[in-house]
């Protein structure tokens, strides 16, 4: 097979298949595209629809795993077309994407694309945090809701968002032991704050409220301490976790000192929120702007998800945090104005579009409190000390990203090129965010001036092989 | 730890991990496995230190092990297969 004939042409090309995803390769099939839809794992649903193993049978669906799988079936049954464990790694434009998958062809042209592909999590460097039990608490919900296995036998959960907490739940409602689960927000006095704006936000958002309140429940009737204020500045153990030093915390989250208690676990999940995947977005030139209540540098659209890039559309958390039911509304508008541009826009199409709008302006509201209500304070990249590791790929310490700062490197690629912070395999998406408060806290920039590690193609590593096949030598 | 409850897991099968076997079930991933087998840490970084599970997503390429020769492969997205050969830098189990 020659190269071209791997290049393979479709209508609406849907990258990602969580909420966003879904929801606008629906919308755009059901409006008479073509739809294409990429996805990285085994199963769609994204992480927030994470199913069980396909072939573990009896299984009981907890949280939106039902949901979910509705919503597949409705994308399949309108004629979308599903490349799985397929990783986009470059975008060109045209629009051409570069694919590594099984079955999946080796490029694939659209003049519509809608990129889904959500979030991952936002993590902060502390002493001991490389040590092997500490994970993010969305590897703990993947291996609960997917794989069945509790990530170890003594939790603690630890960092800031709603996640923890529900995480918390799944793992106590299976026999788990959980230790503690520490917020960082200080969440009833934020709340207090605007109490009006918070109250008007939480209106219509009675599945969420009863979520948040049958997980604190699960955990008070199990004598599992939930706490705000609190936080994790350390962890111990000598070639694996043996336990962490919690910590009351300042209005900057920074520790309070002589607060300090030992708790004794065998597993950490830590996370402090979410940073949009904009990886893709920004290959295609797609313009950002710095938005830290919604996760960092943000895709720029307009009402219709469209991005200054003609054909480009960003839909979901991707786009900035806003949660599940904001991607489900996004998506469909970005779906059906796709599906618009190859189609043409007409009035049954423009109608669907409004209908979405009193859903989007809910959503809206809710993420807006949302934000505040979790917005983690700068302590957090203060916890590191200079023989902490930073770049977990290439064990990078902060002394070592701080000696080159003093050497005059005074942007995350400048870092790079000393230190090597984020050459490895990660290319930079779980060290950037530190490597990036440090060289703001150095320079006397903020996070908006450091900028990003740029982006080049393959965004993830793929074999040489992928590379060679490529059709007209362009990579 | 596996959690029963009512799942009725894949077929049992055997991997082999740096020689070992290990029995695991059609459906989980190596990561689950491994840890299922009491592991926390299967990869030695250049500095020598342990690693295991982190992100859990396929993002942060802690979890690399080898499989059927090839390397660098995420053993949080990879699922098992009969026969399948594990190879780790150096394995670590965790004390019990």
């Amino acid at each position: 097979m020659t190269p071209a004939e791997q290049v393979v042409q479709t209508e609406v090309v849907v990258v990602g298949a969580g909420p966003a995803g879904l929801s606008a390769a629906l919308a755009a099939a059901q409006a008479g595209a073509q739809v294409t839809l990429i996805d990285t794992y085994r199963q769609p649903g994204g992480q927030y629809y994470r199913q069980p193993a396909p072939e573990f049978k009896g299984v009981r669906l907890v949280d939106h795993q039902h949901e979910g799988q509705l919503l597949w079936q409705r994308a399949a049954a309108a004629g979308v077309k599903l490349f799985a464990e397929t990783t986009v790694w470059g975008a060109f434009e045209g629009i051409r994407l570069a694919l590594c998958g099984p079955g999946a062809p080796s490029q694939i042209q659209t003049r519509a694309l809608v990129l889904a592909t959500g979030t991952y999590e936002r993590v902060a460097a502390f002493p001991g945090w490389t040590l092997p039990g500490v994970m993010t608490a969305g590897a703990a919900q993947t291996l609960l809701k997917e794989q069945h296995i509790l990530p170890g036998q003594r939790v603690v959960l630890a960092g800031t968002g709603p996640l923890q907490l529900v995480v918390a739940a799944g793992l106590a409602r299976a026999g788990g032991e959980v230790v503690a689960v520490l917020e960082g927000a200080a969440l009833a006095r934020r709340a207090l704050r605007r109490p009006w704006q918070t109250l008007r936000a939480m209106w219509g958002q009675w599945a969420r409220l009863v979520e948040g309140l049958s997980s604190w429940l699960a955990l008070k009737k199990r004598g599992v301490p939930f706490d705000t204020g609190w936080g994790v500045v350390a962890a111990e153990g000598h070639r694996e976790l043996t336990g962490v030093i919690a910590a009351r915390l300042d209005d900057g989250w920074r520790p309070i000192p002589g607060t300090e208690r030992s708790l004794a676990c065998d597993t950490l999940c830590i996370g402090y929120g979410f940073l949009p995947a904009t990886e893709l977005a920004r290959l295609l030139g797609v313009r950002h702007e710095w938005r830290p209540e919604l996760g960092g540098f943000v895709p720029v659209r307009d009402s219709h998800m469209q991005t200054n890039v003609p054909g480009v559309f960003v839909a979901g958390d991707g786009a900035g945090i806003g949660g599940a039911g904001l991607a489900l509304a996004e998506g469909q508008i970005a779906g059906l104005a796709a599906a618009a541009l190859v189609k043409g826009l007409n009035p049954a199409t423009s109608r669907k579009i409004q209908q979405v709008a009193p859903a989007l302006r809910r959503e809206r509201r809710f993420q807006a409190v949302y934000a505040g209500l979790f917005a983690p304070g700068p302590g957090i990249d203060e916890l590191a000390r200079p023989d902490t590791i930073i770049c977990r790929c290439e064990e990078v310490t902060r002394a070592q990203v701080e000696d080159a700062i003093r050497q005059g490197a005074d942007t995350l690629d400048a870092v790079k090129v000393l230190t090597r912070c984020g050459m490895g395999n990660c290319q930079g998406r779980v060290c950037g965010p530190s490597v990036a408060a440090l060289v703001a806290r150095e320079t006397g920039q903020t996070q908006a001036e450091t900028g990003q590690f740029r982006v080049r193609p393959p965004v993830f590593p793929v074999p040489l092989d992928v590379l060679a096949t490529q059709a007209d030598g362009q990579v | 730890m596996r959690v029963d409850s009512n799942t009725q897991r894949g077929r049992s099968v055997t991997i082999t991990v740096d020689g070992v076997p290990v029995q695991a079930y059609l459906g989980e991933t190596i990561a689950a496995a491994l840890m299922s087998d009491g592991r926390r840490a299967w990869r030695f970084t250049q500095g020598g230190e342990p690693r295991g599970l982190f992100c859990g997503m396929g993002i942060c390429f802690d979890c690399t092990v080898t499989v059927d020769g090839r390397p660098n492969v995420r053993a949080c997205l990879t699922p098992v297969a009969d026969g399948m050969v594990v190879e780790t830098e150096q394995s670590m189990e965790l004390s019990a």
